[in-house]
């Protein structure tokens, strides 16, 4: 037993759906642990308290577990995991916003805490506070979960242009707040890869 | 250009997973709510089974199929039945049970559906 938890342990992503698919839950259970964490922090940085991201992470989690044969390995699971957690994020927002939704889609302010200065550069987390809720989503849903514009526009049910809008002026905020004065050149951007 | 370079970087930031403490715990609690809905699943349908198998009995008693069916095996001179309920009441049963050719066959029904869930869970688990 124990010797088969090593070998999950050490499985690649792939062994684990392909033995999730033929009913084996322990290594269901193995993908949660690699996966989880990532999931839970996506949905926290598009502005879910962390009991809400907690909840929809194990609904998306149970849906990746009933869905599991139609991952056909194109992306990584993270990945196809944080998308469907995504959407039920955003399904769960729309449905709490109800009538709003729309008109808070269509609102241009955000909460611009101007530029910070070279010597506080702050965290992604930190980052994404200073972004309207709706920015925050748009953004998180485009480089967090993977989705294009006019997936996270159909997924919002707002018109392609509104989403790169938000897109666009949550892009320029974060640029503000997380780098400073800053370009990001290729030499530094490998740097930091 | 230095867009460009900011959404990959930005992109790359969103990649790193927060590090959770409780991600176990989590993952436990994932485990517990898929063994719940199979604990759901699972009384579904031994229920339905159970009520699906009490109205197709009373059906089949109410029918007179079993008194046909053992009247036809009597009837055929084969004394299979007849002979099974002789060494079982005379054998296995106390005197006062009341075996006839009804309970044989119900009896075997029994068993050949006790049988088809004991395969099921056998090729479920393996």
């Amino acid at each position: 037993m124990a010797e088969s938890g090593t070998g999950r342990a050490s499985a690649h992503d792939l062994e684990l759906v392909a033995l999730t698919a033929t009913g084996g839950r322990d290594a269901f259970g193995e993908l949660i642990r690699r996966h989880g964490s990532a999931v839970r922090g996506l949905l926290r940085r598009m502005g879910a308290d962390p009991a809400l991201a907690d909840d929809l992470a194990q609904d998306a989690f149970l849906a990746a577990f009933q869905q599991i044969s139609d991952f056909r390995g194109e992306g990584t699971f993270q990945s196809w995991v944080k998308r469907i957690a995504a959407r039920l994020y955003v399904r769960r927002w729309r449905r709490e916003a109800k009538g709003q939704a729309v008109a808070l889609l269509a609102m241009e302010e955000g909460v611009d805490a101007g530029e910070a200065q070279n010597d506080d550069r702050i965290d992604l987390d930190e980052a994404l506070k200073s972004l309207s809720h709706v920015e925050r989503l748009c953004v998180s849903l485009c480089y967090g979960a993977g989705l294009s514009h006019a997936e996270a526009a159909e997924a919002l049910n707002a018109p392609l242009g509104t989403v790169k809008s938000h897109v666009k002026r949550g892009l320029d905020r974060l640029r503000r707040r997380l780098a400073p004065g800053r370009d990001f050149a290729p030499a530094e951007a490998e740097a930091h890869g | 250009m230095a867009e460009r370079h900011f959404e990959v970087e930005l992109g790359r930031m969103f990649a790193e997973a927060p590090a959770l403490q409780d991600a176990d715990l989590f993952a436990l609690r994932v485990d517990e709510r898929l063994s719940r809905g199979w604990t759901v699943r699972r009384l579904v349908i031994g229920g339905m089974g159970v009520a699906g198998g009490v109205i197709g009995g009373a059906q089949v008693l109410g029918g007179g199929l079993i008194a046909r069916l053992g009247g036809a095996a009597t009837d055929a001179g084969g004394q299979l039945t007849g002979k099974i309920v002789d060494v079982v009441e005379n054998n296995l049963m106390p005197q006062s049970f009341p075996l006839n050719a009804e309970v044989v066959w119900l009896a075997a029904v029994v068993v050949a559906a006790v049988l088809a869930f004991a395969v099921t869970r056998v090729v479920r688990e393996f």
